[in-house]
């Protein structure tokens, strides 16, 4: 694989979306060539820190009671 | 009396099989009408749609992804115009200096500076940065980052070609980026920048980025 090869399916390496023969590939030409290797980091660091540092949104008690009361199997019903 | 005990068992069905994710929905609702109110008027409504559909659900099919094709539907019918805002970044700008400014050949030959700046990115840099996005690459960004659907997946919720999520996944992510490491750019400066603020603001300086700033 070449560099610029590498650089095509970066996302789809670090997604998991790329077929094993080609990440085996990938994986081989990372290990001797460090400016790609730091590539492929940056781009999973690039990941993580927007997978956590992302707070995500969690849905308030009272739309499930909205949502639930609003169901014709559940119309009527109290919730607590 | 049939009938009745029939829409009983639909709507128990629909009950389990849909309300584990509402943290899911509401979390991405959140994310494109990027307001509480708003957010969860559209989980709602998504939720009466899916239960009026129901019965149209293939069994054996992606029933999350299913669920999530009728947010992005409701999204775009009923808030999508009204959610419209001017991006608060020139995104168009913002990677036009990135480009020019980090070319591949510097990448190659000197350490590049945005490992180390992207740690100096702030959650609220993050969340800012996804919010300015504009609305197709940020559904496509948070569908795979943050909900961690496949490709074909998105594909089926945004109903796309697998190519076309692919290009806004990395026109998106490259947004992002650019616009991540301009806000820790911005923190870099104001943290090794020793000059009283009042004089930050004198000619020639205003520029300076931390990478100038450490020289």
């Amino acid at each position: 694989m070449k560099c610029s090869s590498v650089q095509e399916v970066i996302f789809l390496y670090t997604d998991n979306e790329l077929e094993e023969e080609i990440c085996v590939s990938l994986r081989r030409h990372v290990e001797l060539c460090p400016e790609c290797a730091r590539e492929v980091a940056y781009k999973e660091r690039l990941l993580q820190l927007l997978r956590q540092r992302c707070t995500r949104a969690t849905a308030p008690s009272r739309l499930r009671r909205r949502i639930l009361t609003s169901l014709p199997h559940r119309r009527g019903q109290l919730f607590e | 009396m049939a009938k009745r005990s029939a829409d009983q068992s639909k709507g128990w069905d629909f009950e389990a099989a849909a309300m584990p994710f509402v943290d899911s929905l509401y979390n991405t609702a959140f994310r494109m009408t990027r307001n509480a109110e708003d957010a969860e008027d559209l989980v709602q409504e998504s939720y009466l749609k899916a239960y009026k559909y129901y019965d149209k659900f293939q069994e054996g099919t992606n029933f999350k992804a299913w669920l999530f094709k009728i947010l992005k539907n409701t999204f775009i019918n009923n808030y999508r115009r009204r959610q419209q805002r001017p991006p608060q970044s020139d995104f168009a700008e913002i990677e036009e200096s990135f480009e020019t400014q980090v070319s591949d050949e510097v990448k190659r030959r000197i350490k590049s500076p945005e490992e180390e700046l992207l740690e100096d990115v702030l959650d609220e840099d993050v969340q800012r940065a996804l919010d300015d996005l504009p609305t197709d690459y940020r559904m496509a960004v948070v569908l795979a980052d943050l909900e961690s659907f496949s490709y074909k997946e998105i594909a089926e919720i945004l109903e796309l070609p697998v190519g076309t999520v692919m290009s806004r996944l990395y026109r998106g992510r490259k947004l992002l980026e650019a616009s991540m490491l301009s806000y820790a750019r911005d923190h870099g400066y104001l943290r090794n920048d020793a000059e009283p603020a009042k004089m930050r603001s004198r000619p020639g300086t205003t520029n300076r980025t931390a990478a100038d700033a450490s020289e």
